[in-house]
């Protein structure tokens, strides 16, 4: 414990910035994510049968190959095809967030079709485009009634950034792997970066259930 | 750019024994996480606090950190804690098996709470004890309610064993990526990885979907 201690007194600096960086990590690709995984939502949902198909495919394709695999073809095979070198933390954010898309356009999906239909023939009727019938209609309270889901979707991306020590991005469990080169604290260093993933992720759960009950009238209907 | 794609088929056999060691961690893993999650199912239903805090903080602490910090904490910690040298294979089954444990313990605990009280009564009233009761009217309707997220769980364990690569156990990811230092044929090698996790998770996610709509449960 006290030669942890000292670990930590000496390098705390270089955790917490490991910390920002796993931190910018699981918002960012959540942000990606949200605004990518709404868009094929709406697009699987309301874009007809060929659009339905192809994003479809698209999100059946997310799930079924690992993050990992997806991320290390991301930052090692792309380049070669565009020419284009990625950074592991801009190759890291893209993956996450295009794998993130697929589950957050599902979750989107069924918020969307838990509206009842006959909201959207009113709207029509009142002579509102489809288009802003679901900007303004169905999807705030399709996103309202999805914010659990959501938030367990939060917590998935900021375990699934931890995937991102693979391509050396210097998040907080590779930065931890260094010190425990330097340090050899194996078992104290990571237990202590499993209670500080604990820490991170465990609230953010209790946190949207607390919002959801704040907010979830606004979805009933 | 000139593609190569024969060196892939010259490691066929490579690949082939990666593929083997994926789906037998799949398998085994669920094998362990099924009774592990019933235990802990009944653990944190028992009417005894302490148990019932202990298996709460283990279920907890294995969905809220990530998978890769639980395998190099396996892999770095188990030997010391236990004094045994264990391999990464059982290293990585340890891993995966307390993770896939503790999602299946919320999986059973929520169809067990799903079952209406009236029916425990009722098997009470006819004189049943509490295992009889678990056994014979709780547990087969609860089990086949949450099949689905079963299945759905499967698929996520089936993607989660490419991360057991960082241990050096000899599976898909990490036989594609040891071929790619060998050959340098980047491109083709980590495609040949991608299209294989894709051509054996696609239709184990599509029969997960068609599980999804079979077993919906309907009140």
């Amino acid at each position: 414990m006290l030669a942890l201690a000292k670990v930590l007194e000496a390098n705390w600096l270089f955790l917490l910035k490991a910390l920002w960086v796993t931190l910018a990590l699981s918002l960012m690709s959540m942000l990606i994510g949200l605004g990518l995984g709404v868009a094929v939502a709406v697009g699987r949902t309301y874009g007809g049968r060929l659009a339905d198909l192809v994003l479809g495919f698209y999100v059946d394709t997310m799930r079924s190959i690992p993050i990992l695999v997806i991320m290390v073809w991301g930052y090692f095979a792309l380049p070669l095809l565009t020419g284009e070198t990625l950074s592991p933390f801009l190759a890291a954010i893209v993956t996450l967030g295009v794998h993130m898309a697929a589950y957050v356009a599902e979750t989107v999906r069924a918020g969307l079709t838990s509206v009842r239909g006959g909201q959207m023939r009113a709207a029509l009727a009142l002579g509102m485009s489809q288009f802003q019938a679901v900007r303004t209609i169905i999807l705030p309270q399709a996103l309202v009634r999805v914010l659990p889901p959501m938030g367990s979707l939060l917590v998935v991306a900021i375990k699934d950034s931890a995937v991102a020590s693979v391509i050396a991005v210097p998040e907080f469990i590779r930065q931890t792997q260094v010190l425990v080169g330097n340090t050899y604290l194996s078992t104290q260093l990571y237990t202590f970066a499993m209670v500080v993933f604990f820490a991170i992720s465990y609230p953010v759960a209790r946190l949207t259930d607390l919002l959801y009950r704040r907010v979830a009238h606004l979805g009933a209907s | 750019m000139t593609f190569d794609w024969s060196v892939v088929w010259e490691a066929r056999s490579q690949f082939l024994a990666g593929v083997g060691m994926t789906v037998f961690l799949t398998v085994a893993t669920m094998l362990f996480a099924i009774p592990g999650g019933l235990l802990l199912a009944f653990l944190r239903l028992l009417p005894i606090k302490p148990v019932q805090w202990l298996a709460t903080m283990f279920v907890e602490f294995f969905r809220a950190t990530p998978l890769v910090l639980q395998i190099y904490w396996a892999y770095y910690v188990l030997p010391i804690l236990t004094d045994l040298r264990v391999s990464a294979v059982t290293t990585a089954l340890v891993g995966l098996s307390c993770n896939v444990s503790a999602f299946n313990c919320e999986t059973f605990r929520a169809g067990i709470l799903s079952i209406r009280r009236g029916q425990v009564n009722a098997a009470l009233a006819l004189g049943m004890g509490p295992v009889q009761l678990m056994r014979t009217v709780v547990l087969p309707q609860a089990v086949m309610r949450v099949l689905p997220s079963l299945a759905s769980t499967w698929v996520s364990l089936f993607k989660d064993t490419s991360l057991v690569s960082i241990i050096a156990v000899p599976e898909l990811s990490y036989i594609a990526l040891k071929v790619r230092s060998d050959t340098y044929r980047i491109l083709e090698v980590l495609t040949a990885m991608a299209f294989l996790y894709w051509a054996l998770g696609f239709p184990q996610a599509k029969l997960v979907d068609w599980i999804h709509r079979k077993f919906k449960v309907v009140e």
